[in-house]
C-alpha cells in the first residue's frame, strides 16, 4: 500500500469506468439470460399457482424461503464490514467497504423478492400494508412474519442511502475527471458535492451515526429472520440460540461472498495495489472466527436436544445427522466449520486460489445449512404419519438460477459504471490509516 | 475592475494548508472554506470547527420512530382485537420490536435530513468558486480579498508552497 499516492488511486479506480469490451457485454447478456429463465419460472408458477413449487405438505418451506434466508446472509457482511469494522477502525475494510456495501443492496433486493415468490398470489401482500381497508384487517404485530417485513424494508432502505452517502465524494470525484454525458449524469448524482470543509464537517459526524445505526440493525435484522422459525414450535426451530446462530451465519456467508466477488474483481480491474493479499487474508481471518461460532451453534443444538430429554427434538437430531437429509448436514459442517479452519495455515490463507475455492465452499455450505435448518424441522415433526420429504421442482431451480444472475448480473453493472473502490476512504488509509469518522 | 477577487491556493499537503489557514488567519484576506479530497482531521483542528448538528436530526428521528412503531403496532392491534396465543391485544415485548426497527429507520431519515440541511446539498452554487483537482489530490484554500490586493494573497499561497487559481 506504501506505493499508493491520491493520483494513483483516482487513476486505478477510474480506469475501471473506462468504456467496457465486448466480452463484458457478453457476460451481461448471459447472465441477462438466466435473469430472464428466472422471471419467465416465476411468470409461470403466478399463472399456474404456487403448486408449480414441490412445496406440499408437510414442507410447505421450500427453496423460496431457503434462498431468502440465504441472499439475507450474504446481504450482512457488507454492513459488518463498513459498518462495524468502521466503529472499530479497522482499516482493512476501506479497499473492500464500497463493495460489500454494494453486494448488500443488491442481496437485499433479491432476498426481498422470496418471500413475493413464496406468497403466490403476490397481489395478496397488500394485507400486509397497514391501511383502512374494506375487510376492516389491520396486519397482526404479533407475528414474526410482520416484524420481518418491517425488518427487510427498513435494511434495504437504511444500507441503500448508507452505501449513496458513502459514494457522494467519489460521484463528485468522476464528476470532476468526465467530460459529455457522463459528467451531466455524475453531476446530478454527487448534488453539487465539493468537499467543502463545512460539507465534510456534517458529512463525518453524519457517516459515524449512521455506522452506529447500521450496527445494531445488521444485528436485529437476522434475529428478525431467525425468530420466524424460533417462534414457531417446529421440532429443530423452537430454539433460543437462532438469534446469534443466524446472526454469524450470516456473517459468515457473507465474507465468503466478499471474497468470492472481489478475488475476480482485484484480477480483473488491477486491484493488487489496494486489495492486497493482507485484506483478503484478514477476511481469511474473520471467517474463521464465524466458521467457529456457527460450529459451536450445530454442536449447541445437538447437545441441547440430548440433554432435554425430549424425544422430539432427539429425533430431529438424530435424523439430522442420519436420516434422509443427512448429506446436507454433512456438507454444512464440513463446508462452514472444517474447511475453513484450513484458513489457520498462513500458506491457505494467502494464496489467492485456495482463498477463492474455500469461499465458494463455504457459500454452498451456506446455502446447505438453511436447507438443513428449514426443509428438516417441517419434514420431520411431531406426528410420524406426517413425516415427508421434498425436492424442489424445476420452476424452482429456474427462479434460483434467476436469483444468482440478477445477483451478479446487477453487481457486474455497477463494477463498470461506478466507483468499485473507495476512493475516498482509500486515501484516508494513506493519511490516518483509518476512516472517515467524525 | 471593482469587487471582490476570489483566489484558491492549491496544496498537495494537509501541513501546507494549515500553515496557509494561520498566516491567513493573521492576514486581512478573508478565508472562505478549504476544498479537500478527504476529510482531514488536521484541516478541521486548525478552523475549530463546531462539533456538528446533524446528531439532533438523528435524535429527533429516532425518538419520532419509537414512538411511531409503538403506536402503529398498538392502533393495529386496537383496530383488529385478534388474540392470539392468549398473549394480551397490546403486547410490549412484540411491539418492541416494531418500535425499536422503527427507531432506527427513523432516526437515519431524521440524519438524511440533518446531513441535507446541514450540508445545503443538493446545490451547484460551491461549484462557481471551485477547482475540479479538489476532489482528486489537491486541497484548495479559498480565500477573497479586495481588487488591490491580488498580488499580496498569491504571495501569500506562494510561501507556503502552492499553486494559484483566480477566479474572474
Amino acid at each position: 500500500m506504501s506505493q499508493l499516492t491520491y493520483a494513483s488511486i483516482d487513476q486505478t479506480v477510474l480506469n475501471t469506468l473506462s468504456r467496457p469490451k465486448r466480452y463484458y457485454w457478453a457476460i451481461v447478456a448471459v447472465l441477462f439470460l438466466g435473469v430472464l429463465v428466472g422471471a419467465a419460472c416465476w411468470t409461470y408458477q403466478i399463472f399456474v399457482g404456487i403448486g408449480a413449487g414441490g412445496q406440499n405438505n408437510p414442507v410447505a418451506w421450500g427453496t423460496y424461503l431457503i434462498n431468502f434466508v440465504f441472499w439475507v446472509g450474504i446481504a450482512h457482511s457488507g454492513t459488518l464490514i463498513s459498518a462495524i469494522l468502521h466503529l472499530f477502525r479497522a482499516g482493512w475494510r476501506n479497499p473492500i467497504a464500497r463493495a460489500a456495501e454494494t453486494m448488500t443492496v443488491f442481496a437485499v433486493c433479491i432476498a426481498g423478492l422470496f418471500p413475493f415468490i413464496h406468497l403466490g398470489r403476490v397481489w395478496q401482500v397488500m394485507y400486509m400494508i397497514p391501511y383502512p381497508n374494506q375487510r376492516l384487517l389491520w396486519p397482526n404485530f404479533l407475528s414474526p412474519l410482520m416484524f420481518d417485513v418491517i425488518a427487510i424494508s427498513t435494511y434495504l432502505t437504511v444500507s441503500s442511502l448508507f452505501w449513496y452517502t458513502g459514494l457522494l465524494p467519489d460521484l463528485a470525484a468522476i464528476r470532476d475527471r468526465s467530460e459529455g454525458t457522463r459528467k451531466k449524469i455524475f453531476t446530478f448524482l454527487s448534488m453539487g458535492w465539493t468537499g467543502a470543509h463545512e460539507q465534510w464537517r456534517h458529512y463525518t459526524r453524519g457517516y459515524l451515526f449512521f455506522a452506529a445505526l447500521a450496527t445494531p440493525l445488521v444485528i436485529s435484522v437476522h434475529s428478525v429472520v431467525s425468530w420466524d422459525f424460533a417462534l414457531g414450535i417446529v421440532p429443530g426451530w423452537h430454539t433460543t440460540i437462532f438469534a446469534p446462530y443466524f446472526v454469524a451465519g450470516a456473517i459468515h456467508s457473507g465474507l465468503a461472498m466478499v471474497l468470492t466477488l472481489m478475488i475476480p474483481l482485484r484480477k480483473i480491474f488491477k486491484y493488487e495495489n489496494i486489495i492486497t493479499r493482507d485484506v483478503l487474508e484478514n477476511v481469511a481471518k474473520t471467517i474463521v472466527f464465524t466458521g467457529l461460532i456457527v460450529g459451536f451453534a450445530y454442536a449447541t443444538e445437538f447437545f441441547i436436544a440430548w440433554y432435554s430429554h425430549n424425544a422430539v427434538e432427539i429425533e430431529q437430531f438424530r435424523w439430522r445427522a442420519f436420516g434422509d437429509y443427512r448429506w446436507g448436514f454433512y456438507f454444512m459442517v464440513l463446508c462452514n466449520t472444517l474447511i475453513p479452519l484450513l484458513f489457520l495455515f498462513k500458506k491457505v490463507r494467502t494464496t489467492v486460489a485456495t482463498l477463492f475455492i474455500i469461499s465458494l465452499i463455504v457459500n454452498f455450505g451456506m446455502w446447505w445449512e438453511r436447507f438443513v435448518i428449514i426443509v428438516g424441522g417441517v419434514a420431520h415433526g411431531f406426528s410420524p404419519h406426517a413425516w415427508g420429504l421434498y425436492a424442489p421442482s424445476m420452476i424452482e431451480y429456474g427462479i434460483m438460477l434467476g436469483s444468482f444472475c440478477l445477483f451478479f448480473f446487477l453487481f457486474v453493472l455497477f463494477a463498470k459504471h461506478m466507483p468499485s473502490v473507495s476512493m475516498t476512504e482509500m486515501k484516508e488509509t494513506l493519511e490516518h490509516g483509518g476512516s472517515h469518522a467524525g | 475592475m471593482q469587487g471582490k477577487k476570489y483566489i484558491m491556493g492549491l496544496f498537495k499537503d494537509e501541513d501546507q494548508v494549515v500553515s496557509t489557514l494561520a498566516a491567513l488567519k493573521e492576514s486581512a484576506y478573508q478565508f472562505q472554506r478549504v476544498h479537500s479530497p478527504i476529510p482531514s482531521h488536521k484541516i478541521m483542528a486548525a478552523l475549530s470547527l463546531k462539533k456538528s448538528k446533524v446528531g439532533w436530526f438523528t435524535l429527533a428521528g429516532g425518538i419520532l420512530g419509537l414512538i411511531s412503531g409503538f403506536a402503529l403496532a398498538v392502533y393495529c392491534s386496537v383496530e383488529w382485537k385478534l388474540i392470539v396465543s392468549g398473549k394480551p391485544i397490546i403486547s410490549l415485548i412484540p411491539f418492541f420490536i416494531v418500535g425499536f426497527e422503527f427507531t432506527i429507520l427513523f432516526a437515519v431519515f431524521g440524519n438524511i435530513i440533518g446531513l441535507l440541511t446541514q450540508t445545503r446539498l443538493p446545490s451547484f452554487k460551491g461549484m462557481t468558486h471551485y477547482d475540479p483537482r479538489c476532489s482528486g489530490e489537491h486541497f484548495g484554500v479559498l480565500a477573497t480579498c479586495e481588487a488591490g490586493q491580488t498580488d499580496g494573497l498569491k504571495d501569500l499561497f506562494q510561501k507556503s508552497g502552492g499553486e494559484i487559481k483566480v477566479f474572474e
